[in-house]
C-alpha cells in the first residue's frame, strides 16, 4: 500500500516503555477501569517498578541497554 | 469481559487485516461517526503483565499505522462495556478529529544525545580555577567559605546549563528543518543532554534519517541515538477534562452508531 512505512528500528523495551505507559491518548476517570478494578495492582506495579528502576539506572549510565538504529 | 483499547483511527470501517491483540484475541473497530477506536476483548483478567504485553500493544498500534492515521492509546486503558467506549468517543470526538487531521501522514522520531557531563563540568572547573588563580582570599571564615562554595556550585550549574543549551540549539536548529513539530527534553540527567521528539512528514523521513547520519558523523564527543518511526505518542494534545465522565449519563442513541 502506498505510504506504508518501511520500519528499520531496533525496538528496545525502554523506548517502548517511554511511550506506551503514559503518552498518547491518556484517558482517566470513572469510565476507565483502574488497575484496582481488575486486580492488576501487583502485576501493574511490577511493570512500573521495573521500568522506573530501568530509567533510574539508565540516568546514571544512559542507554546501557538502548540500541542504536541500524541503518 | 473487559474492552482493551489500542488506538483511535481515522476510519469507521471494519479492520480488514487480521490483527491479534493481547492474549491472542483479534482486534476490531468500534466506530463513532467517521472515526473509530480499535479494541480487543479480554474475557479473563490478566494474571501477569510481562514485557510481551507491552510489546504486543505497541505491535498492534504499529500494524494499524500501516493503513490508518493513529492516535495510540496508552497501555492498559480498559473499559467495562461498549457503551463506556462510545461515551468516551463522543466526549473526545472533536479532540480526536483535530489530532487525526493534524497528524495525518506524519510519524515520530526520537533522538537522544549523550555527552559526558563529568568532562564538561571538569572543563568548566578548570577554566574557573585558572581565571581565579591570581585572586588572593584574605577572609577564610566558615561563613565566607560556605557562601563561596554555594556561589561556585551555582555558577558551575549555570555554565553547565548554558553549554548544554548552546549545543542543543545547534543540533535542534538542524533537525527542525525536517520536522513539522518537535518536543525537547533537556538535561534529564547530567549525561543525557537531550531527548528530542520530532514529528516528520512520512515523505520526508528519508531526509530526516540522512540528516541524522550526517550529524552522527560530526567529530566530537557526542553520542547520537535514533529511534523510529513511531506512532505520534508525543504529539497528541487533548483538551477535554476526563472528570466529565463522572457526571454524564450514557446516551442510549450511541448504541446504534457502531458495529462490533
Amino acid at each position: 500500500m502506498e505510504g506504508v512505512i518501511t520500519k528499520s528500528k531496533d525496538v528496545t523495551l525502554l523506548e517502548v516503555l517511554d511511550r506506551v505507559l503514559d503518552k498518547g491518548v491518556v484517558i482517566s476517570g470513572d469510565i476507565v477501569i483502574s488497575l484496582a478494578d481488575v486486580d492488576l495492582i501487583y502485576v501493574g506495579l511490577k511493570v512500573l517498578i521495573s521500568s522506573v528502576e530501568t530509567m533510574e539506572r539508565l540516568r546514571g549510565a544512559p542507554f546501557a541497554g538502548a540500541q542504536e538504529e541500524p541503518t | 469481559m473487559k474492552i482493551y483499547s489500542y488506538a483511535i483511527i481515522d476510519s469507521n470501517s471494519k479492520i480488514s487485516d487480521s490483527i491479534n491483540g493481547l492474549e491472542g484475541v483479534g482486534v476490531y473497530n468500534i466506530y463513532y461517526r467517521d472515526i473509530g477506536v480499535v479494541v480487543s476483548e479480554l474475557s479473563e483478567q490478566i494474571q501477569d503483565i510481562t514485557q510481551e504485553h507491552i510489546l504486543k500493544h505497541e505491535e498492534v498500534v504499529e500494524k494499524l499505522m500501516e493503513n490508518f492515521t493513529v492516535l495510540p492509546v496508552s497501555f492498559l486503558t480498559l473499559f467495562k462495556k461498549k457503551d463506556d467506549v462510545l461515551l468516551m468517543m463522543r466526549e473526545y470526538y472533536s479532540d480526536f478529529r483535530e489530532n487525526l487531521d493534524r497528524l495525518r501522514n506524519k510519524i515520530e522520531f526520537g533522538i537522544r544525545i549523550i555527552w559526558s557531563g563529568e568532562t564538561i563540568r571538569n572543563r568548566i572547573i578548570d577554566t574557573y580555577k585558572k581565571s581565579s588563580a591570581n585572586i588572593s582570599i584574605t577572609d577564610t571564615s566558615p561563613e565566607k567559605s560556605f557562601i563561596k562554595e554555594k556561589f561556585e556550585k551555582y555558577k558551575l550549574d549555570k555554565e553547565f546549563e548554558e553549554e548544554a543549551n548552546k549545543v542543543i540549539t545547534l543540533i535542534d536548529d538542524f533537525f527542525s528543518r525536517f520536522a513539522a513539530e518537535k518536543k525537547l527534553e533537556r538535561l534529564k540527567s547530567d549525561n543525557l543532554l537531550l531527548s528530542a521528539f520530532y514529528l516528520v512528514e512520512k515523505e520526508r523521513q528519508g531526509d530526516f534519517k540522512e540528516a541524522f547520519e550526517r550529524t552522527k558523523r560530526t567529530p566530537g564527543d557526542l553520542k547520537f541515538l535514533l529511534s523510529g518511526p513511531w506512532p505520534p505518542y508525543n504529539f497528541i494534545v487533548l483538551t477535554k477534562n476526563a472528570d466529565m465522565f463522572n457526571r454524564k449519563p450514557i446516551n442510549q442513541d450511541l448504541a446504534g452508531k457502531n458495529t462490533l
